[in-house]
C-alpha cells in the first residue's frame, strides 16, 4: 500500500487550491473517493461530502480541509512587477526567491519573487526580512505576464519529492489529511462500518472560514473527527515532542470530547495503531474549534498527522503516518 | 509563446545552469564544457587548480588574448551531520540566508534535500521579519538518525539549489547565470569556429566566488597580453532599489564595466569595447555601479599585471536560487565579444 500512498500524496500536493478556490483539488479528490462512496455531494460553499452508509447507528463526520495557503494579486505595477497579499498564514521568509504560479484568465503565468543580491544591499536592510509590503514578483519572464491582473489567485510553485521514505512538498497541510480520508474510505470496503460515515473535504480552513462548520450544521452530525496536521519533530516549550513516523497524534483538551477521545484511543490500542498524545489546552487552531459548538454541540476528536516545516513549500510527512491515520479512522467507524 | 530565437543557445544555458558546480566542486561543469569543445579548438588542458584552458592559434600570433569566464557558482557545504539525521551547512560564496528557506537542494549533484523552517505558527512576533541564521538552518534528507544520514552524505559534501532552467518571453530563469552565462558565451564563440589574428586562450575558471582564486594561476601559465572577462552581473532594476541605484537594465544589452572592486578597467580596453559596440551598432550599456568584483581584478594583480576588460550579462537576483536574464542581452554579448575578437590586432592597440 505504501507506494500507492506516496503517489496519492504527490498527486494531491501537486494540485493547486488556495482557500476559496478549491475546485481543482476537489475534482481530483472526488475522482479518488467516488468508488467507495454511496452518495457524493458538494455544498454551496465548495465542500465535498462522500457518504459511506453503515448500520445507521449514528452520524460520524470525518473532516479534512482541501484548501491551502496562497496569495491574491493586489497590485500590478509598471514594468511587469506585481504585489501580493497572502491568503492564510504565510511566512515571508519562505516566499523569497520562489517561482509563483499566477492563475490569470488566459492561463497560468509564472513569476519570480526577486531579491537583491548581497552586492547591492544596504547595510540597514540586512538582518530584516521584507514584509508583503515590500515583496515583489517579477512577471517579465512569463509569456502571460501582461495578462496578470488584480484579483488573480497565486500559489508558490513546489514540486513534491521523495526524501528517502518521506515525502516533501507544498499543501501537505492538509492534503495529507485528505489522503488519509481517501485511504480510510478504501478500508471500509473490508472493515464494516456501523456508523454512517460522512467523509468531508472542506474549504477555507486556512483563513478560519466557513467550509467545515457549515457542513457540520447541514448534516446534523453526532460525532466529528477532524483530521489535520501538527508540528512534527519541533521542540515546543512545555509540550511533548510529536515525532514524524510515530503515528497520528490525538488531541486532548477543551475542544475535544473526553469520552470520544478515550474510545478512539482504546480502539487504537486494541488494534495496534501507534498513536501520540497532543495536549491542547485551548483552541486547536483547526476546524475542531468551531465544529464542536455547531447546532446543539457535536462530540469532537482531533487526529493530527505529524508534519515538519508547516506552511512552507517543503512540508515533510511520512506516508506511514498517513496509513496509520487511515486505519484509525476506519476503526473509529466500528465503535 | 515567444522563445529564444536560437534554441542551441538556450540548450547550453539550460544544461550549464542545471549542473551543480559550487566553488571547489566544478568537475561536473568542467566535464560538460570539455566534452562540448574538444575537437573545436587546437588544444584543451586542465591545470592544477581545475581551470579548463582551451587554445586557438592566431593567424599572426603577435599577442596572446585571454577570454575568461568562471564555472563555479555560490552554494553550500555540509559542515556537520547532526544526531537527528539533519545536516548543518555553511555558504560557499555569498548566499544571503534570506533566500535559502523553503528550497529544494541537491547534495553532490544527486541526493535531494530540503531546507525547511520552523512553522510561522510557532514563531514569536519579532522572529517573523528577522533574517534566518545559518546556525539555525538544517538540510533534511529524510534520515531520522546520524547513522541513516551518513549512509548517503558526509561532512564536506557540496550542496546546490535544485532549480530548473526555463525560457519564456525571451527571458530565462535559472540558478547560476553568474557565471554559467559567461561560460555559455565562450562556448558560443568556440562554436563559431573562427580563427583570429591574436593567439586566443579561452579559460573556464574555478573559484571566482571564493576570492578570485582560479584566475590567480593563469599568468604563470599563459603570460597573456590582454584579457577580457565575461561575467553575469547584478542588475538591480527592480522595486528593491530606487531607479537611481540600479546597476544595469535587463534588455539594454551587455554591460561594460569601467571600474569595480580593486580595479579600474584599463582605459584603452574600456574605450575599445565601447567603440566596437558603436561600430557594429550592438546594443550595450555602461555598468552604472562599481559594486562587486571579477577575475579582471585578479588578472591585473598577477604577474606583471594583465590589462583586462569586463563585459557583463545583466542578471536580476543573482546569488539566489532564481535569477533572470534577457536572451537578447545574451545574444548581443556573444555578438560583441566575437566582433572584438574579429578586430584582431586593432583592438586595444
Amino acid at each position: 500500500m505504501s507506494l500507492e500512498t506516496v503517489s496519492l500524496l504527490k498527486e494531491l500536493s501537486g494540485v493547486d487550491g488556495p482557500s476559496g478556490y478549491e475546485d481543482e483539488a476537489l475534482k481530483v479528490i472526488e475522482e479518488k473517493i467516488k468508488p467507495y462512496a454511496d452518495v457524493l455531494k458538494t455544498s454551496r460553499l465548495n465542500t465535498l461530502i462522500a457518504l459511506k452508509r453503515g448500520e445507521g447507528t449514528k452520524k460520524l463526520g470525518i473532516f479534512a480541509h482541501v484548501d491551502e495557503i496562497g496569495f491574491v494579486v493586489a497590485k500590478v505595477e509598471e514594468r511587469s512587477f506585481i504585489r501580493l497579499e497572502p491568503i492564510g498564514g504565510i511566512d515571508p521568509k519562505v516566499v523569497l526567491s520562489q517561482r509563483i504560479k499566477i492563475f490569470t484568465k488566459r492561463g497560468v503565468a509564472t513569476g519570480v519573487v526577486g531579491f537583491l543580491p548581497p552586492h547591492l544591499q544596504k547595510e540597514d536592510q540586512r538582518g530584516k526580512v521584507p514584509s508583503f509590503d515590500d515583496i515583489f514578483v517579477d512577471v517579465s519572464c512569463s509569456s502571460l505576464g501582461e495578462h496578470v491582473s488584480v484579483g488573480d489567485i497565486c500559489v508558490i510553485e513546489g514540486e513534491c519529492t521523495e526524501l528517502g521514505s518521506k515525502v516533501s512538498g507544498k499543501a501537505l497541510d492538509d492534503r495529507a489529511g485528505c489522503a488519509a480520508l481517501i485511504l480510510a474510505a478504501q478500508e471500509l470496503e473490508t472493515i464494516k462500518n456501523r456508523a454512517d460515515v460522512y467523509f468531508i473535504f472542506s474549504s477555507q480552513e486556512e483563513i478560519a472560514g466557513p467550509g467545515a462548520v457549515s457542513v457540520a450544521y447541514e448534516l446534523g452530525l453526532d460525532e466529528a473527527i477532524v483530521v489535520d496536521v501538527t508540528h512534527g519533530n519541533e521542540r515546543v516549550p512545555q509540550l511533548p515532542q510529536i515525532k514524524i513516523s510515530e503515528g497520528p497524534a490525538l488531541a486532548v483538551g477543551p475542544v475535544i470530547n473526553r469520552e470520544f477521545y478515550k474510545a478512539l484511543s482504546d480502539v487504537a490500542k486494541r488494534n495496534g495503531v501507534k498513536i501520540q498524545l497532543e495536549p491542547t489546552p485551548g483552541r486547536s487552531g483547526t476546524d475542531t474549534d468551531e465544529v464542536q459548538i455547531t447546532r446543539s454541540g457535536i462530540k469532537t476528536a482531533l487526529v493530527s498527522i505529524p508534519l515538519m516545516y508547516m506552511h512552507t513549500p517543503v512540508e515533510v510527512t511520512d506516508p506511514r503516518d498517513i496509513e496509520e491515520t487511515a486505519r484509525l479512522l476506519a476503526l473509529a467507524s466500528t465503535i | 509563446m515567444r522563445r529564444a530565437r536560437k534554441g542551441v543557445k538556450a540548450m547550453y544555458l539550460k544544461e550549464l545552469t542545471e549542473l551543480d558546480g559550487v566553488s571547489g566542486d566544478e568537475g561536473r561543469v568542467r566535464d560538460f564544457i570539455k566534452e562540448k569543445i574538444e575537437g573545436k579548438v587546437d588544444s584543451v588542458k586542465v591545470d592544477v587548480l581545475g581551470n579548463l584552458i582551451a587554445f586557438k592559434k592566431g593567424t599572426k600570433s603577435k599577442r596572446k588574448f585571454l577570454l575568461a569566464a568562471h564555472m563555479d557558482e555560490v552554494g553550500f557545504m555540509v559542515t556537520n551531520v547532526e544526531d537527528d539525521g539533519t545536516l548543518s551547512f555553511a555558504p560557499v560564496g555569498g548566499v544571503d540566508p534570506r533566500v535559502v528557506v523553503g528550497k529544494h537542494v541537491r547534495i553532490k549533484g544527486e541526493i535531494p534535500g530540503v531546507i525547511g523552517y520552523k512553522a510561522i505558527h510557532l514563531q514569536k512576533k519579532d522572529e517573523r521579519l528577522a533574517s534566518p541564521k545559518y546556525e539555525n538552518l538544517r538540510i533534511y534528507i529524510g534520515a531520522s538518525s546520524k547513522d541513516e544520514a551518513t549512509q548517503k552524505v558526509e561532512i564536506g559534501d557540496y550542496v546546490s539549489f535544485a532549480t530548473d532552467f526555463r525560457c519564456e518571453n525571451s527571458r530565462a530563469t535559472s540558478k547560476a547565470f553568474d557565471d554559467r552565462a559567461g561560460c555559455a558565451v565562450l562556448m558560443e564563440i568556440i562554436d563559431k569556429n573562427e580563427r583570429f589574428e591574436d593567439d586566443l586562450y579561452i579559460a573556464f575558471l574555478v573559484q571566482e566566488e571564493t576570492g578570485l582564486r582560479g584566475s590567480a594561476v593563469l599568468f604563470e601559465q599563459l603570460q597573456p597580453d590582454l584579457a577580457l572577462v565575461i561575467e553575469g552581473t547584478t542588475a538591480g532594476d527592480d522595486p528593491g532599489l530606487p531607479e537611481h541605484q540600479w546597476a544595469t537594465h535587463l534588455g539594454d544589452g551587455p554591460a561594460i564595466t569601467f571600474m569595480h572592486r580593486g580595479y579600474v578597467v584599463n582605459k584603452k580596453i574600456y574605450e575599445s569595447i565601447l567603440s566596437v559596440a558603436q561600430k557594429y551598432d550592438i546594443k550595450h550599456q555602461p555598468k552604472r555601479r562599481t559594486a562587486g568584483g571579477t577575475d579582471a581584478a585578479r588578472l591585473a594583480k598577477t604577474g606583471g599585471g594583465v590589462p583586462a576588460g569586463v563585459i557583463s550579462l545583466p542578471a536580476r537576483y543573482i546569488h539566489s536560487p532564481l535569477s533572470v536574464i534577457d536572451m537578447g542581452d545574451f545574444e548581443n554579448t556573444v555578438l560583441l565579444v566575437s566582433k572584438i575578437l574579429e578586430e584582431g590586432e586593432g583592438f586595444a592597440r
